[in-house]
């Protein structure tokens, strides 16, 4: 479904060349989650940006659905991790996750229930009316989760979505996305800098190396598929993963 | 109740201070002759000859000057090139005191309407297109990717996110201009005019008819705090998302 090859990404400026990505290759089967861990500064917002048709490559593709991307795909959604600045705070909870419905001609019955529908699956559906900044911190990154869901994409990419929140939430949030994902079958693209959160989450793990950037290992994660905060997380093999993912990120590091 | 105490005290202090002054020169008049000449003045035909069609060069002049501003300062405002190319001659424009223009524009534009409409352009457009500017150049990263990636773009984009992101600063623009175009609606009728409030002030003072001048005076500071509270609504209704969210930030 999801498609990167040989991606590279240089920023240029005048008198300064920054090598951000020097090559990654990897993808993403339809319906798969896959976690992107890496050290900080690492070039993993870069890459999802890359991934997203935000930032222009400097070089090899991205593809989805076979479909090299140029520019914003349009069945791919988005949740960044500045869920502050991602809302419209002058739009209303349901303003804002049907603006991209309406922008997408749906009609109004089915678009009534695409917001309705997302809202409750995010336990948000007493929210609609309320304005994002009323909202806790959590509570408008499951706003911005909604919009992502009724946008109804084939591709859905997360930029660190949870680092900004206490850890009950995050918690609450990580089980959230489980359950979304199963339900809807989403292809779906995780970046994170929380080793424990990506071993959790991912089907596989792809740890990235300092920038400039490569894949250090492609690693697919052998725990049961229903997992569960407790349970999953006290699983030897979760402590066997969770411990070879941070050497090797650990490594990454001190080879800088 | 306690509220309309605290607003009225200072104004009523005020208006007893220059009761007891008033009298001391010719040129100061007590309250209650200026209220009795503000009566006389004012509640007649005058506010149809002098007092409206001011007003509305005023609102004439502002809303051109409005439109002309957020027009022109979106485009610049999203384009770095633009921009970069611009803001000096802008700036330059804005530091050029407005009053100066009178005579080029009465050149140009004639003393009539025109006139006196385009001075209020002149003065009122620079503050609202250089804060245009400002607001559009200073929108949300964050939200403007979002924009992309969901699809939002052509005039939906205009109209929910660069006119709203930028609206608190349009709004500042907007309150600039307005007491400037004040200022400029009396100046441009100080002009070679034969009617209108700057010009009815002008020949009460050159007749010595101070008590009526003065009456002017508190006409045009009356007009002003109308307009200022009728304007303070529209923000609060406008920027309600505004004050709201920086109130929750707090």
């Amino acid at each position: 479904m999801l498609e990167i090859s040989s991606l590279r990404k240089v920023y240029e400026s005048p008198g300064r060349t920054v090598e951000a990505i020097r090559s990654i290759t990897f993808g993403v089967g339809a319906g798969e989650l896959v976690c992107v861990v890496g050290p900080s500064g690492c070039g993993k917002t870069t890459l999802l940006r890359c991934v997203a048709g935000l930032l222009p490559v400097s070089g090899g593709e991205v593809r989805v659905d076979d479909v090299p991307v140029t520019g914003p795909p349009p069945r791919m959604a988005v949740v960044f991790q500045e869920y502050g600045r991602s809302l419209f705070p002058w739009m209303t909870v349901r303003e804002n996750v049907e603006l991209p419905l309406k922008e997408k001609k749906v009609p109004a019955g089915q678009r009534h229930e695409l917001v309705h529908g997302s809202l409750n699956a995010v336990g948000l559906g007493d929210a609609a009316d309320a304005h994002p900044w009323q909202l806790s911190g959590g509570m408008q990154q499951r706003v911005a989760i909604a919009r992502a869901v009724a946008y109804q994409p084939q591709v859905l990419l997360m930029d660190e979505p949870f680092a900004a929140v206490d850890a009950q939430t995050r918690a609450d949030l990580e089980d959230l996305i489980l359950r979304l994902w199963r339900d809807l079958e989403v292809t779906t693209l995780f970046v994170t800098h929380d080793i424990d959160e990506a071993v959790y989450l991912g089907q596989r793990v792809i740890v990235l190396s300092s920038s400039p950037t490569v894949i250090l290992e492609d690693l697919k994660v052998d725990l049961p598929p229903e997992r569960d905060q407790l349970t999953t997380r006290s699983l030897p093999r979760f402590g066997e993963l969770r411990g070879h993912v941070y050497r090797q990120i650990q490594r990454a590091r001190d080879r800088r | 109740m306690m509220r309309v105490v605290r607003l009225l005290t200072l104004p009523a202090a005020l208006v007893l201070l220059w009761w007891a002054v008033s009298g001391s020169s010719f040129y100061l008049p007590s309250p209650g002759l200026v209220g009795q000449a503000f009566a006389e003045t004012w509640f007649s035909e005058r506010v149809v000859e002098d007092v409206l069609p001011s007003v509305g060069r005023l609102l004439a002049g502002y809303a051109v000057a409005g439109l002309l501003g957020v027009g022109l300062g979106v485009p610049i405002g999203l384009s770095p090139r633009l921009r970069a190319t611009l803001e000096p001659v802008l700036e330059f424009f804005r530091a050029i005191p407005p009053p100066v223009l009178v005579p080029l524009i009465m050149l140009l534009a004639g003393i009539d309407t025109p006139m006196k409409v385009l001075v209020i352009v002149s003065g009122c457009l620079w503050p609202i297109l250089l804060n245009t500017v400002e607001g559009v150049r200073a929108l949300d990263e964050v939200l403007a990717d979002t924009c992309r990636m969901y699809g939002v773009r052509g005039t939906a984009r205009l109209r929910r996110f660069v006119l709203r992101g930028a609206s608190p600063q349009i709004m500042t623009g907007l309150r600039q201009a307005l007491s400037i175009g004040i200022i400029l609606m009396v100046i441009s009728e100080m002009f070679a005019s034969s009617s209108g409030l700057g010009f009815t002030i002008l020949v009460f003072q050159r007749q010595f008819q101070i008590a009526e001048m003065w009456s002017g005076i508190l006409l045009l500071g009356l007009i002003g705090l109308t307009l200022s509270v009728l304007f303070r609504r529209v923000e609060r209704r406008v920027l309600a998302w505004y004050y709201g969210s920086g109130a929750a930030r707090a």
